[in-house]
Formats: structure tokens, C-alpha cells, sequence
């Protein structure tokens, strides 16, 4: 296809009023989408701005008025938090419906990190319009807008035949149409959202892989409507059949599917990790002591021979059962845990048939807004509640003088 | 009428060319040629085949047996050959509503790959009797007659050396088919080989040199003008109407 | 006049036969509705026996607890498990948003835990297989596509100026005509009534399913009343199939989301940490109830020895430490509720912007209604909420109670000397069964009836303004 011809094609499309109102509508809803995602991230990161200081606040207030290293460790919390990445503008992912934030101390860790702290379900249930909405749901729809009646509405004017004989090869009228249609819609999505990669600071590496899928998808969903228009039906019969095909790839099949994976990848529910952990964490206010010095030390030998103490409480042997605690539920967190990661890999399987899944797939991956990011943040989490109550310990087991000095070596998350 | 031909080389040519559909046979062994500077207008009834017969020269339709030529090649081996060589005018054809004759015109020359500047074209206009008040005007307010002059000027500007017709004059009112009928004989004056189908039989025989009756896929009586007088109409309209009665 | 009616309308049906492809939309949007109904109701009935069983779990392990110190108790707390409506079966709501389980403690508000989108595969992001969900976005497509051509059609071929010219007054057939669209969406309706019956059967109250299938009814008729509208204003069918197909993109499925995206744009509504950063900010002012030495509670103080006229907390007739820890959870419960309150005010000001967007789209104020009316709504999760904090309260205090009045403050004080003190620090496990049966239900029904009236207003408000516009174009053709 030449410059004159994808000149001459670009002229013609831009010719009908109709479309013009489509490519406007598109370009604008574009700007909307990428618009909202700017905004939700910075209210996200000023969020997080505010949480840091009076997280820190909080925490001064508290060295301030303790003065024993056990109230310190009951009494501290501590910010964790996933913090957005540059492309998460464009792809909210999963980020308001799994938890980003939580405030961690050292006591028994699954009782506080399955908390959500999630928005308005309500407005998580409808949606948001974010880019990636854009590019994986409404631009074949636009497609199918622009192309389904690419031969059928010059057959219906009887043009379709003096068309096809006055082109200098057979097909290459329709495939610049189909070419050029590509381009206007890419480029009225794309445009909004380069502007908006600018100003987010989105490296160019992601930028240009989210351009080719957008590209990419749209150019699919083209030339499913260029094989759909060699049938010689009328266009709002062809229309239909794209449409039917549409919602059988984006809606009907991942859902089903999604139906089939919960069925078929099963596990513990949350409510019962939840419970086993409050029982572990409770019943060893009964038991003996030494039970559950001897359950700690498995996991912390080091600390044999400091287990000893006066009276039947003391702070080591708190936060020891809490430790117990953990380690008893473990074996169903693995499970939970694994569970869940097997459902969003064979939900994976669906992306080869449902090029909307994949695309949303691939975005919220890179963007890090997909539940491989939260689950690795999860992991972060866990991470710093170790290094927080192997802080806490030596001073715990061993009797040491309180000094709040120490508190200064306090390790800090690092997002 | 003079009958000039520049040289006798046949630009159009079917031979034996047979096309059936589903087993039915539509064109059953038709064979004529057409040279440069000549009209030849296929004449015949509803359903005897004569827009078949077009179709296989674009190359829309394929032949069953048998071939057609193009200026000596054949269609069904070298497709393109109609785009470069054939300028076709449809029936009833409807151009883009929306654009102006003259937009019209720039566009489907753009796609036929003739580059042609807006002062042939406005020749070209004038040269059909367009008025030129209505050339930056939208097709949409244009009346039949109209549309078929954007049209015939459009096969003008190609410039090819054939031209195939399809009814031509239907739905024209009588000043507009002896313009149409003038521009076709100053074509054919220029070495343009015209295949012109038509069941216009009066408007036939005054324009074509040779006039081919088609009747149930045979060409079953070919007429010819004598000299470049017109075809003796009578002779056609009798030969034509038995073969309607049957 | 109904003979007419209904030939014209057997007359479109025999179309659709004839072109097969409204046929096959129409047998395939029943087969979905239907495999939707019963997948959802089977999935809610499994998820609230689940539920049911962890709510009995939960409840039996707190009154199994041996003799404990009434503190040890309250840190034990007890886990509250939401089970699902009857007629989440078709619109299970935000059920799956909101956490499942909600653990109950003294001296904090948790949030709910593991909601059902923590654990899903990800890919019902344009949806849920919901019969909700299908009716409400794909119910009107079925309809474009079946409907869109009916006047449209007979314009382009002129059978509708040869119509006319027999006689036939054009109101009549644009009638007619709509009358077959219906029919259409009735059958479209049947597993939906199924399902409802169903749901009826399993506790819902008649007039809310009887209103909330109406609903329905009425949303298809909106849209019914739509496509009759546009195949009349069109000159084309393929004018009218567009215009339906983009009025169809952006009412269900952009107008939703622009009213979402709109709502937490306008209505701001903090996090629950950022919440608890303003509490522990108050709270500091008001004193720690783990410690009842905290100057905070010198007031308290003075006061019980002004009014057991004692010198020492050692010598009052009942535990101080109980008295402390009863003052400062109902301080903290104040401060707590404030937030709490005002926080569920906001996201209820937001869903509110959200649903006035129902005046211009029948697929939000669809929605609105079908929630509100199953109980799956944010009201009505904030309702579960509400209640949960109710049942907390009530058992953290009577074991503060317990903590004043059955456990001497000496022997609190002496609690973690030997196994001996240990014992009579504790009180008999008999006391644990302050905690009652707990059986959270959505509001009641008459209250759920009046919410969905600006809703369903929205409803009918669309379905005249398209009904008027369809005959006066009619009229006029």
C-alpha cells in the first residue's frame, strides 16, 4: 500500500461525519480513562504520603510512653504498602479490590495480614474505565463499529463491484480500508495515553509494549471483520455475528471458565485459616509453658537456652506463642496460598481464546497492578514482620536493659 | 456515423465461453470480438444472460469452459488486466453521497492509480454537460441523469482502451440519452472498444456498429450497420420480440 | 384491534423463524440466562451452608473455652460470618467485594477479611456470570438484534407505504410491533421468574419478589420501547442497528463506569487505616485501657473512691481494673463509631451520585433496584456491619462486667505469680454463653421497598419518555 493510497483511504474515512463523531468519542473516552487512572494513583500515593508521617507519629508516641521492649513490640505498628508503579495509571488492575496497605506488628502475622482494606465495594463491583478497560473491552467494539459493514455497505449501493474492478489489485481497496482504520483508532487511543505515560513518568520499554498490544489487538479484531465481510449478508447481520462472537470471547467464556476453575481448584476457605490460628494463638494461655517453648525453638533455636521465667508471664513467652501460632496454620496458608495461585494461572489457559484476558492479562502485569504483584507484596509483608520479630527477640530473650535508643534500629520497610 | 478504426486490433474477445451455475447453464458457447473504435451492444430479455456476460469480462464471475481476453490476454490468467484496461460503468451505480462529483471523481481515479489534476477533471464534467454549478455540490442532491454523467466522466478519465456498459440509459430522460449516445461514438472514434449491454433496442441500433441478440445464453443473430448508418430497428425489434414471446 | 395486533406480531415472529439468526440470539440468551440461574443459585446455596458452618464453628468454639480470666476472652473474640440472601441467588451484589468473615474483639473495629475476589481467577472483570449481571447487560443486546429491523425493514422495502395504503393505521403495526419485541423479552424473562420462585421458596419476603421481578419487566420494556423508537426514527436498518448498538455501549457499558469513576472523584472517602491513624490521634488524648495506672483515668478514679468512700483502689468493693477496661472500650467504641459512621456516610453519598445516573441510563437504575431489593447493596453490608458492632459491644462489656465483679483486683493483680493465683484470676466457661445465635438479616423488606422507589422511578421515567417519542414519531410517518 503506498503513502498516496493510505492518504487517499485516510481522507475517505475522515470524510464520513459518522465516523468522525466515532473517532472523537474515542479519542475523548480515552482521555477520560487515562485522565481518572492519573487520579486515582495520586490520590493512592498522597495516601501513602500521609499514612508514613502519621504511622511514624503514632509510632514516636508509643516509644515515648513505654518503656519495656515487650510493650514496645505489642504496641508498635508498623506501614507496609505496595506503592503504584508508574504504569499503574493505565491499569488499575487489581489494586482496589486486594490490599496494598496494612499496619504490621510483631504478633501473630495471619491474623493481620488477610485484612482488605478496600474502598466502596459498590463502586469496585461497577468498574472503572482505566486505559486498559479501553484498549481490552471497548476498541473491538469500535472495530466492529467501523469495519463490520466494510464491504456491505458498498454492496447495498451497488458500489462494492465498480470498486473492486477500478482497484489496481483485487483485495487492495479493502485491506487499505481495514489498514487505515487500524491507524485512526490506535492512534485516537494511543495519544491520551503517551501524554499521560509522560507525565506519570512510565518508562518507554512498557509504553511501547502497551502500544504494540493495543495495536495488536485492535489489528485482530480488524481483520476478523475484514474475513466477516466477504459474507454477503447485510451489514447489520454481519454486525451481529461479530458482536455475538465478541461477547463469547470477552464475557461468556472467561466467565464460564472462571466458574469451572473455582469448581475444579479448591482449598481451604480464608475463615478457616483464620479460626485454626485464633485457637493456636489462645489455647496457649492453657497449656504448658514449656510446650510451647519447645514448639518456638524449632523455628529459633538460638534461643534455647533463654526461655527461661519468673511468674507466668513474661513478654518472650507472648510473642513465642504468637510464633507458635503462625507456624501451626502454615501448612493451610501454603495451601490457600497455592490454591489461589492455581486458579489465576489456569485462568491464564482462557487467554487463548479470549484475547480481551489476555491483553488485561499482560497489561496488569506489566503495570504490577495483577494479583502476582499483591501476592508479592504479600510476600514483602511477611518478609518485614520477620525482620521485625527477629529485631524484637534478643532483647526479649535476653534480659536486657531498656534503652530507647535502641528503637532507632527499628528495621524499616522498604516498599 | 463514420466508421473509423484505427487499426483492427480486437481489444475484446469471448471465445466459447460457457458459465454455469450450480449446474445450470446461463452462457452456453458465446463467441464474438470486438476491435478497437467499435460498439458492440448485447442485446436481450430479462434472464438471458447479458449482465453473465459482462461479469466474466470484469472477471467477477469465472468462466466454466471456455475464456475471455482482455487485449489479447486472458482474464481468468491475468486479473489485474482488467483494472489497468477496463473502465466499467454499472447499472444504477451510486458513488459516495456524501462527496461532490468532482470528490468522487478524484477518489476512484486515486484508487485506479490515474493521477489527474482538477482541471481534467472539470473537462471532463463540462465534456458530459454537468452543469457547473453542481460540481462542489454532494451527490446526494444530484437527480439520476446527473449521477450517471459523473459517472460516464469518470470512465472518461480513465482512459482505457475498453469500456463495458451496463444499461446505460435506463431511468435517463431522452435529451440525456442522445448526450450519453454522442460521448459514446466520440469514444469509440478515439480507438475505445465499447461493449455496451442494453434491452434498449431503438437507443442500439442507433449507436452500436454491431448489435448481438442474446436469448437464453446463445447469441442466436448478430446485426451490423451498414457503413455507419444506423441498424434497421425493425429488423431487431421482430428478431428481439420472438424471442420474448418464446 | 387485538386480532391486528396480534397478526402483525405473529408476522415478526415468522420473520425471526425465517431469518435465522434473531432465532438462534434468542434461544442462546435463554440457554445463558438459565445456565446463569442455576449456576448462582447452586454456588450461594454452597456458599451459605460454608458460612452457616463457620458461623455454628465459630460460636460453639467461644462457648467450648475452658474457665478463663474474662480479658483472655475478649482477646479471643469471636468471628462473624455474613450469609447470603435469598435472592443473591440472581444478584449476589457486592457480595463478593466485601469480606466474608468479620472477627470481633475489644479495642478495635476490624474490617472484614478474604471477599470472594481475593480468590477468583480474575476474570470477571465485565462481570459476574450472574442472571443479574446477563439480564441487565446482555438482555438488551438480544433485543437489538431481534428488534432492530422491525420498522425499519418494512420502510426500506416499502411494504410499510403499501401497508398504509390497505388500510393499515401505522400506530397499530408500530404496536403490534412492539408487542413482538415483548413477547421476545418475556421469554428472555422465564428462567429469571424460575429463579425467583426459588428464592421465595427459600425465605423472601412475596411483595419484594414480586417487585423485583416488575422491575425487570419494566427495565426490558424500557429497552424494548428503545429499539421500537429507533427502528421507527431510522431511515435504514442499518441506522437503527448502530444507533441501538451505540446507545447500548454507552448506557451499559460505559455510563456505568463514568458514574462509578465520577462518585470517588466527587465524594472522598479515606481508607480504614488512614481512619485508624485519626482514632489513634483521639485515643491518645483519651488513655490506654490496658492501663489503669494511665493518668487519663485519675478522674475515674477519684470518682469510684468518692463513691465507695475508700482511700485505695485496693479497697473498693469491685475490680478496678474492670471498671477501667468497661470505660475506656465505651470511649473507644464512641470514637470508633464517629469514624465509622461517617466513613459508611461517605460511601453512601457516593453510591448515591452513582445511582442518579439512572435518570439517564435504565442499566444503573436497573442495577440500583436489583441490589437493593436482594440486600446485596451497600446499605445493606453496612447494615451487617453495624450489627456486627452491636454483638461485639454487647459481649466485650458484659465480659468487662464480669471482669468488675467476678474477679477481685488483688487477685488480678497477683494473676501471674504461680498456678495458683492463676486460677482465681479466672471465672466458670458457664458465663461464656452471653454470646447469642447470631443470624445477620437485611433490612426489612418495607424498607427495602421504599429505597428502590427513586429507582424504579427512574425505570418507568425512561420507558414513557421513549414510549412518547415512539408515537410521535410514529405519527408522523
Amino acid at each position: 500500500m503506498s503513502y498516496v493510497d493510505f492518504k487517499r483511504e485516510l481522507g475517505f474515512l475522515f470524510s464520513k461525519k459518522s465516523v468522525v463523531a466515532l473517532l472523537v468519542v474515542t479519542f475523548l473516552l480515552s482521555c477520560f480513562s487515562v485522565w481518572t487512572g492519573t487520579e486515582e494513583i495520586n490520590q493512592q500515593r498522597e495516601t501513602i504520603s500521609r499514612l508514613i508521617k502519621a504511622d511514624q507519629i503514632d509510632r514516636e508516641d508509643v516509644i515515648d510512653k513505654k518503656s519495656d521492649y515487650g510493650s514496645m513490640a505489642y504496641y508498635t505498628f508498623n506501614l507496609t504498602y505496595s506503592p503504584p508503579s508508574e504504569l499503574a495509571f493505565a491499569a488499575l488492575g487489581s489494586r482496589d479490590s486486594m490490599p496494598w496497605k496494612h499496619r504490621i506488628r510483631a504478633l501473630a502475622l495471619e491474623g493481620q495480614i488477610h485484612e482488605s482494606d478496600t474502598g466502596n465495594p459498590e463502586m469496585a463491583l461497577t468498574g472503572r474505565i482505566d486505559f486498559n478497560f479501553m484498549i481490552s473491552i471497548l476498541a473491538p467494539l469500535l472495530v466492529i463499529l467501523l469495519l463490520h459493514d466494510l464491504k456491505a455497505s458498498e454492496m447495498k449501493n451497488g458500489r462494492e463491484e465498480l470498486l473492486s474492478v477500478t482497484s489496481r489489485k483485487k483485495n487492495s481497496i479493502w485491506l487499505s480500508r481495514v489498514f487505515v482504520s487500524i491507524f485512526s483508532i490506535s492512534i485516537c487511543l494511543l495519544i491520551p495515553f503517551w501524554i499521560a505515560s509522560v507525565i506519570n513518568m512510565a518508562g518507554l520499554g512498557p509504553v511501547l509494549l502497551v502500544s504494540f498490544l493495543t495495536a495488536a489487538h485492535i489489528a485482530l479484531w480488524a481483520f476478523i471483520c475484514y474475513w466477516a465481510s466477504k459474507k454477503s449478508r447485510s451489514a447489520p447481520h454481519i454486525a451481529s455475528g461479530l458482536l455475538g462472537a465478541w461477547l463469547l470471547v470477552t464475557f461468556i467464556i472467561p466467565a464460564g471458565s472462571s466458574v469451572f476453575i473455582e469448581r475444579t481448584v479448591t482449598g481451604p476457605q480464608g475463615g478457616e485459616i483464620l479460626m485454626a490460628q485464633r485457637e493456636a494463638v489462645n489455647d496457649a494461655w492453657e497449656i504448658p509453658i514449656e510446650i510451647t517453648m519447645a514448639e518456638f525453638v524449632k523455628t529459633y533455636p538460638e534461643w534455647k537456652g533463654h526461655t527461661s521465667m519468673d511468674g507466668l508471664f513474661d513478654w518472650k513467652w507472648y510473642f513465642a506463642f504468637h510464633q507458635v501460632g503462625d507456624q501451626k496454620v502454615q501448612p493451610l496458608v501454603s495451601s490457600y496460598r497455592k490454591m489461589i495461585e492455581k486458579r489465576y494461572d489456569n485462568a491464564g489457559w482462557v487467554s487463548l481464546v479470549s484475547p480481551a484476558t489476555f491483553v488485561s492479562r499482560t497489561f496488569t502485569r506489566l503495570a504490577n497492578t495483577d494479583p502476582i504483584s499483591a501476592w508479592e507484596y504479600e510476600d514483602r509483608v511477611r518478609a518485614y514482620h520477620t525482620s521485625l520479630k527477629e529485631y524484637f527477640y534478643p532483647y526479649l530473650f535476653k534480659k536486657v536493659e531498656f534503652d530507647k535508643r535502641e528503637l532507632d534500629k527499628l528495621p524499616k520497610y522498604n516498599p | 456515423m463514420e466508421n473509423l478504426e484505427k487499426n483492427n486490433l480486437v481489444q475484446l474477445e469471448a471465445h466459447n465461453l460457457c458459465v454455469s451455475f450450480n449446474d445450470r447453464p446461463v452462457l452456453k458457447n458465446i463467441s464474438f470480438q470486438i476491435k478497437a473504435g467499435e460498439v458492440f451492444a448485447l442485446l436481450g430479455g430479462n434472464g438471458a444472460g447479458k449482465s453473465t456476460t459482462l461479469k466474466t469480462f470484469l472477471g467477477l464471475i469465472d468462466a466454466t469452459s471456455g475464456n475471455v481476453n482482455v487485449m489479447g490476454q486472458s482474464v481468468s490468467d491475468n486479473p489485474n488486466i482488467i483494472r489497468q484496461k477496463v473502465a466499467y460503468l454499472p447499472e444504477s451505480v451510486m458513488l459516495y453521497e456524501h462527496l461532490s462529483a468532482i470528490e468522487n471523481i478524484q477518489y476512484f481515479l486515486s484508487v485506479a492509480g490515474v493521477e489527474c489534476d482538477e482541471t481534467a477533471i472539470k473537462n471532463a464534467l463540462d465534456k458530459v454537460s454537468l452543469q457547473s454549478k453542481s460540481w462542489q455540490q454532494k451527490l446526494s442532491f444530484y437527480s439520476k441523469g446527473m449521477r450517471q454523467k459523473t459517472a460516464i466522466a469518470l470512465a472518461l478519465l480513465r482512459n482505457t482502451p475498453v469500456l463495458l456498459l451496463d444499461e446505460p440509459t435506463s431511468g435517463l430522460d431522452p435529451v440525456a440519452i442522445d448526450e450519453l449516445n454522442e460521448l459514446i461514438r466520440e469514444l469509440a472514434k478515439s480507438g475505445t472498444s465499447i461493449l455496451m449491454v442494453t434491452h434498449d433496442v431503438y437507443g442500439a441500433c442507433h449507436v452500436a456498429n454491431r448489435i448481438g441478440l442474446l436469448r437464453d445464453g446463445n447469441i442466436v443473430g448478430v446485426f451490423e450497420s451498414d457503413n455507419g448508418a444506423s441498424i434497421n430497428t425493425e429488423d431487431v425489434h421482430a428478431a428481439f420480440a420472438q424471442g420474448v414471446v418464446k | 384491534m387485538i386480532n391486528q395486533l396480534l397478526k402483525i406480531a405473529s408476522e415478526e415472529w415468522r420473520y425471526w423463524f425465517r431469518t435465522k439468526l434473531a432465532i438462534s440470539v434468542l434461544f442462546l440468551m435463554v440457554c445463558m440466562t438459565t445456565a446463569a440461574v442455576v449456576i448462582t443459585a447452586f454456588n450461594v446455596a454452597l456458599q451459605t451452608e460454608q458460612r452457616e458452618a463457620l458461623q455454628r464453628a465459630s460460636e460453639k468454639a467461644f462457648i467450648e473455652q475452658p474457665d478463663r480470666h474474662p480479658h483472655r476472652m475478649i482477646h479471643y473474640g469471636h468471628y462473624l460470618f455474613r450469609t447470603p440472601p435469598p435472592l443473591s441467588a440472581i444478584d449476589p451484589g457486592v457480595d463478593s467485594y466485601t469480606g466474608t468473615s468479620i472477627f470481633l474483639e475489644g479495642h478495635r473495629q476490624n474490617g472484614s477479611t478474604f471477599s470472594g475476589q481475593q480468590q477468583s481467577t480474575g476474570l470477571s472483570w465485565l462481570g459476574a456470570f450472574s442472571p443479574a449481571n446477563v439480564l441487565q447487560v446482555f438482555a438488551p443486546l438480544l433485543l437489538i438484534i431481534v428488534g432492530y429491523s422491525v420498522v425499519s425493514r418494512e420502510k426500506e422495502a416499502g411494504t410499510f407505504t403499501f401497508l398504509k395504503v390497505q388500510g393499515v393505521n401505522p400506530l397499530m403495526l408500530i404496536l403490534g410491533k412492539g408487542c413482538a419485541i415483548l413477547s421476545a423479552a418475556g421469554l428472555v424473562m422465564l428462567p429469571l421468574i424460575a429463579g425467583s420462585l426459588f428464592a421465595l421458596s427459600k425465605g423472601e419476603s412475596g411483595i419484594v419478589t414480586f417487585t423485583f421481578v416488575i422491575s425487570y419487566v419494566i427495565y426490558l420494556c424500557c429497552w424494548s420501547a428503545v429499539v421500537l423508537f429507533a427502528s421507527v426514527v431510522s431511515k435504514s436498518n442499518r441506522g437503527s442497528f448502530i444507533l441501538l448498538i451505540c446507545l447500548w455501549v454507552a448506557t451499559t457499558v460505559l455510563l456505568p463506569r463514568i458514574a462509578s469513576n465520577s462518585a470517588t472523584v466527587l465524594v472522598n472517602s479515606p481508607g480504614k487505616i488512614e481512619t485508624d491513624f485519626s482514632v489513634l490521634q483521639k485515643l491518645r488524648e483519651q488513655g490506654d485501657g490496658h492501663n489503669a495506672n494511665d493518668p487519663a483515668f485519675s478522674q475515674l478514679k477519684a470518682n469510684l473512691l468518692a463513691k465507695y468512700n475508700v482511700d485505695k483502689v485496693e479497697d473498693l468493693p469491685i475490680n478496678y481494673k474492670g471498671i477501667v477496661a468497661q470505660s475506656s472500650e465505651k470511649n473507644l467504641s464512641k470514637i470508633l463509631n464517629d469514624y465509622a459512621i461517617e466513613s459508611m456516610t461517605q460511601q453512601v453519598e457516593q453510591a448515591q451520585v452513582a445511582r442518579s445516573f439512572g435518570w439517564l441510563s435504565p442499566s444503573i437504575a436497573i442495577k440500583s433496584v436489583s441490589m437493593q431489593l436482594a440486600g446485596t447493596d451497600l446499605e445493606n453490608y453496612h447494615r451487617f456491619l453495624v450489627e456486627a458492632e452491636n454483638v461485639r459491644y454487647k459481649f466485650v462489656q458484659s465480659l468487662n462486667e464480669l471482669h468488675a465483679h467476678e474477679v477481685s483486683y488483688n487477685d488480678d493483680n497477683n494473676k501471674y505469680k504461680n498456678e495458683d493465683t492463676r486460677e482465681k484470676a479466672k471465672v466458670s466457661s458457664d458465663n461464656w454463653k452471653v454470646l447469642d445465635n447470631f443470624n445477620f438479616s437485611i433490612a426489612p423488606s418495607e424498607e427495602r421497598l421504599t429505597e428502590v422507589k427513586t429507582a424504579i422511578m427512574q425505570l418507568v421515567f425512561v420507558f414513557f419518555i421513549f414510549i412518547a417519542l415512539t408515537v410521535f414519531s410514529g405519527r408522523r410517518l
